[in-house]
């Protein structure tokens, strides 16, 4: 019937009648109305208890053959007993015996027993009687638990590799907790009075079943109107407009029905990318990363990288489907097929200087993948231009103007509408428009001057980013796609983004060119139709492949591309197993590459590398778009509960700690992509830049690491350690390290460089530590094998806290005088109290053999504990805690610099925390 | 504090006493000074289905009931520690039905006492702090489970002496646990409860062959492998303070916790994802004057009736499985006046005892109703 909520308030009578009082001086009409709420509520209240007292039966048969069979177990256990062992051994049994003969033998013996009970005598072969009323103490001599040793306190831990961030559950801020104090007997509550107040949350709370049935059946019997509403409203303690809401859910006859499932198919790349960057760390290089959390801001570095360029493969097949295992006229089939398409493309000379040919190959290459986007404007454009020919301005604004009225061109749309039946022909078709296009663009450009050129050159990136939309390329009708693309396309974040095509296009009408005139009477439907024809070609071409392609596979064929460069065997090796053959995709990429090279109109040879180069730069620019946008949707949802920004109250009180006057700051990548300025939130935080930085290397902000030669990086003399920084072997130029304990060989070294030893932290080059009673008090951490001076023994780790928490946590901890918190940064204090390692049980001492030091390692702050002196075998750990003075408990304050620990001592009235 | 929405209410007993069974004081035992935190009956061997087991300060104590309200001493066993005081203890039995004693108290230390032999079977230090509550699984009845302030529940196998599971961790109590109870016919299953005012349901399915291990293992105990449970299978936020006993009845639960009532409520868990589910408040059994904590009730061997003391030295006894639950009785003499932490029924719910913080026990009795 009724699922419930957890609930732990008081109930409520089951009927209604407290509410009925209470309606009863209320205008005529609710007369009518309320008796038939009423009585529905009666009768929910009614179906509920029958339901419990359904339940409850049900149960209790269960439980009596339960409860049957533990009975049958206990009888067994008597019957092993008595046929199995004698007797006598149980002396539980014989004492029991006794007590029942003395009981039904003589009953005086009660009072002597009793007076004469004594620690030592005859007590041990019977049992004593104790009659009503008759206080006992020490009647049988009691039977010693000799005394075992007790551990130390401590609460139960889970062990850490690595500092966690704080999942949200585990906050304790805004609850209220209560400190049950031993000695003192009483519980104690230990937050603050405006913390207590809880808001009650405005969730919606779902419609039950019972609630739908009294709604619907008030309504049904008296009708709908305002005060039936009002009255229901109350009932439920809901908003009227809440209860009309569902009625009209209810009236519909369905229950709302969301989110039709969301198939596969309609899936790309993209989606799959967008888990990626939501869930990948990109600085510790897992998913699900507990340090920096998932919705991390995305940083693009200034600086890409080129696509692998793999050795040119000795001719050797990939495998059994290796393009090169194709009989060579098959491929060439292909090609010709798409030569045939346009012939007059192949006819067309190339006089224009090498230079600007160049450039525009560069800019038309990546187009051609991209062509079921650009096309779509392309072919909008097309039209555009014969109404606006007269614009040569290359502003966005006009750009709108001419995508819009071109959408209602109607032997247009209509045409595309037809394309719409077969998208992936309609898309080659378009596609065929710009190639044309492109043909008289680039007559208009050999013969015109060099302005257009560069604007298309220049305007490239933007117009490559432009192009982002892939994953919708399939989904809609090109007609259908054109309005929302061109029109959407401005709105995008960079201001500039032109498509390059597009101003060339618009200027194409003025140029003095003879070919561009000769194909000018082409109107756009004629160039439509042609189009379609040729797309049949390129449609037939396409089923011949066997397969079509589907939107992933083509997705992760240009992730391939950006990555492996043109090498269909080892995109169809890495990224399309399953999917298609080598031989496939070679077919695909150079059906691509064809429309590319028919388009360009000269030899294909030259165009790979200028191709996979403009590719890389479009791509990666392309990336950027995506993502971001992914970003800032996802963004909404997740982002509350994992943020950088959230995390901290640390500007309020900034404490001076012994040593240093500032905590280090937190650092978190920026995402300039010139070099920093000032307004680089690295600078402003007062961090330097970092790896994982987006901006250039030639950052004046970033920290360039060590070229230490021989000094191992162990002293003040290596900038990374005089700067409390592990060094990075990305980042270093001569730190290197040998993998494992050298048994299995070690690199090469570079140059007569020793192997650098401030990289501990990052390579968890930890000393074992053990857990055991402390000498002092409590808990301590011991070492297991000696170690030399300044070594590095190991991580203090926990949960990353803000100092908001810490203050909270704090409290309690303060009370049971017994803290594992330890100040980071100025966002975050570590605290080990539950999640921590072992090092958290060493122990605080004025004069210790170890010390705390906060290092910065791959951009986190990690805390590091070092021997201080040689430390043998076996001997405790300790070190200054460094409480601030002020808050520190009595035995870690200075004047009394003897060995007070830990655990013993009064508690403290402030917060103590570690200091590094 | 959430209203509860129409159609899920719970049902509430009546506290007008039925007068089904009337139970009278038969005798009252001063034990000692110390307040006695735990008195129980043996479920475990038919044998001593007479017999219980009471704990207070340092000692633990095995009585029998006889006929006429007699009850006699039969063992009383001594922490040498005086500084120990047991808070909880439990009848276990080894493989070979040998009766055991499982008690705990403030030292953490486990102790296991060999009644049949009187003496000292072992004791299992692990728990970092207080042991709260020890309870037996019935149908396996050397294994034990224990709740603690160190925020664990740890599973033990009393005849090898080893820890076997350790309920704690990343999705575990956040305070102290103050009870833990195996459900009844689900072998894998435990609830917790504790100061964190949530009840846990645990599952140790998956780690079974840990515990089928436990039974064979010849190496040290300290060398088992020892498995944390981090998550467990449910977790319910039915009150808003501590939670301070709950037990199973059938596949529902009973907590208390502060509210002057003991709650009954049907976890009810989404298959699909494990820790998240809905909680159905079934019943409420109205306690008054029972708002201080560590008060805890107990129910005969057939969960009809449930026995809880107040703050005033009054017991309330509950007939569990009705519908609307009736007050079987409320007792009450004028002399128990002293806070009662646990009461026992005996198997048959003829006998109620009661120990309170004076050092006192009661034992209570049903008078033949005309």
């Amino acid at each position: 019937m009724a699922s419930s909520k957890a609930s732990a308030s008081r109930s409520e009578p089951p009927a209604a009648h407290p509410t009925m009082a209470g309606m009863q001086e209320m205008i005529p009409a609710h007369k009518e109305i309320l008796p038939v709420i009423d009585s529905l509520k009666i009768q929910v209240a009614a179906d509920r208890s029958s339901y419990i007292k359904k339940r409850m039966e049900e149960n209790r048969l269960k439980l009596l053959d339960v409860s049957n069979q533990l009975y049958k177990f206990s009888m067994e256990r008597r019957n092993d007993k008595v046929n199995g062992t004698d007797k006598s051994i149980d002396l539980l049994t014989k004492r029991q015996k006794d007590a029942i003969d003395m009981q039904n033998g003589i009953d005086i013996s009660n009072e002597d027993k009793d007076s004469s009970s004594s620690q030592e005598d005859g007590n041990t072969s019977s049992a004593i009687l104790l009659g009503s009323s008759i206080a006992v103490k020490n009647a049988v001599r009691p039977i010693k638990l000799t005394e075992v040793k007790k551990l130390p306190p401590y609460t139960t831990w889970i062990f850490l590799d690595r500092n966690q961030r704080m999942t949200e559950d585990q906050s304790v801020v805004g609850r209220r907790r209560i400190y049950y104090d031993q000695n003192g007997g009483e519980a104690l509550i230990c937050s603050d009075s405006e913390e207590e107040i809880i808001e009650d949350e405005d969730e919606k709370k779902e419609f039950l079943e019972s609630e739908d049935y009294i709604l619907r059946m008030t309504i049904k019997g008296v009708g709908l109107s305002d005060a039936v509403l009002d009255d229901l409203a109350q009932c439920f303690s809901r908003k009227p407009c809440e209860v009309k809401e569902r009625y009209e859910v209810l009236a519909k006859g369905e229950k709302s029905v969301e989110g039709s499932g969301n198939s596969f198919l309609h899936k790309d790349l993209d989606a799959a990318l967008d888990s990626f960057d939501n869930l990948f760390c990109r600085r510790c290089l897992v998913f699900d990363c507990r340090l920096h959390g998932c919705s991390q801001d995305l940083v693009f570095p200034a600086e890409k990288q080129l696509p692998w360029s793999y050795p040119d493969e000795e001719n050797v097949p990939c495998g059994p489907h290796c393009y090169k295992l194709v009989p060579k006229s098959e491929c060439n089939a292909t090609v010709t097929s798409s030569m045939r398409v346009d012939p007059r493309e192949k006819s067309v000379p190339s006089p224009d200087g090498t230079q600007a040919q160049i450039s525009r190959k560069k800019s038309l290459g990546p187009s051609v993948r991209r062509k079921p986007k650009s096309s779509h404007s392309e072919s909008a454009s097309s039209n555009a231009r014969n109404i606006s020919e007269s614009s040569d301005s290359e502003t966005r604004a006009v750009q709108d103007i001419i995508s819009v009225p071109q959408s209602s061109l109607s032997p247009k749309s209509k045409l595309s509408r037809k394309y719409g039946i077969h998208k992936r022909n309609s898309k080659r078709v378009a596609e065929r428009v710009l190639l044309c296009m492109r043909k008289r663009q680039k007559k208009m450009v050999v013969s015109d001057s060099d302005s257009v050129m560069s604007g298309s050159h220049g305007s490239k990136d933007m117009k490559l980013r432009s192009n982002s939309h892939k994953e919708n390329e399939d989904s809609t009708s090109s007609s259908q796609k054109l309005k929302p693309l061109s029109v959407g396309r401005p709105r995008k974040k960079k201001p500039p983004v032109l498509d390059s095509q597009k101003i060339v296009q618009q200027e194409v009408p003025h140029g003095p060119s003879n070919e561009v005139i000769s194909y000018r009477p082409v109107r756009s439907d004629e160039i439509l139709r042609k189009e379609e024809f040729m797309g049949e070609n390129v449609c037939r071409q396409d089923t011949s492949d066997g397969k079509p392609w589907k939107t992933i596979e083509k997705t992760l064929y240009e992730k391939g591309l950006e990555i492996f460069g043109r090498n269909s065997c080892l995109i169809a090796r890495n990224l399309m197993i399953g999917m298609k053959a080598c031989s496939e995709v070679f077919l695909y990429m150079n059906s691509s590459r064809n429309r590319m090279s028919s388009r360009a109109g000269d030899g294909v040879n030259s165009l790979l590398e200028v191709y996979s180069k403009g590719d890389c730069n479009e791509t990666t620019g392309n990336g950027v778009r995506r993502r971001s946008r992914f970003l800032r949707r996802r963004g909404k949802v997740r982002r509350l509960k994992y943020t950088w920004k959230s995390a901290g109250y640390h500007s309020i009180r900034k404490r001076i700690s012994e040593r240093k006057d500032q905590p280090c700051r937190q650092f978190n990548p920026c995402g300039c992509q010139s070099a920093c300025g000032k307004q680089c939130p690295c600078l402003v935080n007062g961090t330097c830049c970092e790896k994982y930085c987006g901006c250039p290397k030639t950052c004046k902000n970033r920290f360039r690491g060590c070229h230490c030669a021989k000094s191992q990086c162990r002293s003040r003399q290596c900038p990374c350690f005089a700067a409390d920084r592990e060094c990075d072997p990305d980042v270093c130029r001569n730190c290197w390290v040998s993998c494992g304990d050298g048994t299995l060989g070690v690199p090469s070294q570079r140059g007569d460089n020793y192997e650098c030893r401030n990289m501990k932290l990052l390579l968890k080059q930890q000393q074992r530590v053990l857990l055991g009673k402390s000498n002092v008090s409590g808990w301590g951490a011991f070492l297991k094998n000696s170690v030399g001076k300044h070594e590095y023994l190991g991580e203090y780790t926990g949960e990353l806290i803000s100092h908001r928490e810490a203050d909270k946590r704090g409290k309690i901890y303060d009370r049971e005088n017994s803290s594992f918190l330890f100040n980071l940064n100025d966002q975050f204090v570590l605290d080990a109290y539950r999640k921590g390692d072992k090092l958290k049980f060493a122990n605080h001492s004025p004069d210790p053999n170890c010390y705390a030091k906060v290092m910065m390692v791959a951009g986190d702050h990690r805390v590091g504990i070092f021997a201080k002196e040689r430390i043998s075998a076996g001997e405790e750990l300790f070190y200054d805690y460094r409480y601030e003075p002020d808050r520190a408990p009595a035995w870690a304050r200075k004047p009394e610099a003897s060995g007070a620990k830990k655990e013993d001592a009064g508690p403290s009235s402030g917060r103590a925390k570690k200091l590094a | 504090m959430a209203k509860i929405a129409l159609g899920c209410e719970p049902v509430v007993g009546s506290l007008a006493p039925s007068r089904k069974r009337d139970y009278r004081v038969t005798n009252r035992l001063q034990e000692g000074k110390r307040p006695l935190y735990a008195v129980v009956f043996n479920f475990i061997d038919s044998r001593f289905f007479n017999v219980f087991a009471t704990v207070g300060g340092n000692r633990v104590t095995v009585y029998q009931c006889l006929d006429g309200g007699v009850i006699a001493v039969l063992q009383s066993y001594i922490d040498e520690d005086k500084d120990e005081s047991f808070y909880t203890v439990s009848w276990a039995c080894n493989t070979d039905g040998t009766p055991l004693l499982v008690a705990g108290g403030i030292n953490g230390i486990i102790r296991v006492m060999d009644a049949g032999n009187e003496k000292i079977y072992k004791s299992f230090v692990g728990h970092g702090d207080s042991v709260n509550e020890i309870r037996t699984q019935a149908l396996k009845p050397s294994l034990v489970v224990s709740a603690s302030k160190d925020e664990s529940v740890r599973l033990w196998n009393v005849h090898t002496g080893i820890c076997i599971l350790i309920f704690a961790g990343a999705g575990g109590h956040r305070n102290e646990v103050l009870s833990v109870d195996f459900h009844p016919s689900d072998i894998y299953r435990i609830a917790s409860c504790g100061m964190d005012n949530t009840v846990k349901i645990w599952s140790m399915k998956e780690f079974w062959t840990y515990v089928e291990k436990s039974f064979t293992w010849t190496d040290l105990p300290s060398k088992f492998p020892t498995k944390y449970v981090q998550f467990p299978v449910f977790i319910a936020s039915i009150h808003s303070n501590y939670v301070d006993c709950s037990r199973w009845l059938g596949d529902f639960i009973l907590s208390k916790s502060v509210d002057n009532e003991i709650v009954l409520w049907e976890p009810k868990m989404k298959e699909q994802s494990p820790g998240e589910g809905s909680v159905d408040i079934l019943q409420k059994y109205p306690v008054p004057e029972c708002d201080i904590w560590f008060i805890k009730f107990s129910c005969d061997f057939h969960y009809n009736a449930a026995a809880i003391g107040n703050r005033e030295g009054k017991i309330f006894v509950w007939e569990l499985q009705s519908s609307p639950p009736v007050l079987i009785a409320k007792l009450s003499h004028v002399q128990s006046k002293s806070p009662i932490r646990q009461t026992a029924i005996s198997f048959d719910g003829s006998t109620i005892l009661s120990c309170c913080e004076d050092g006192t026990i009661w034992r209570w009795d049903t008078v033949a109703t005309s």
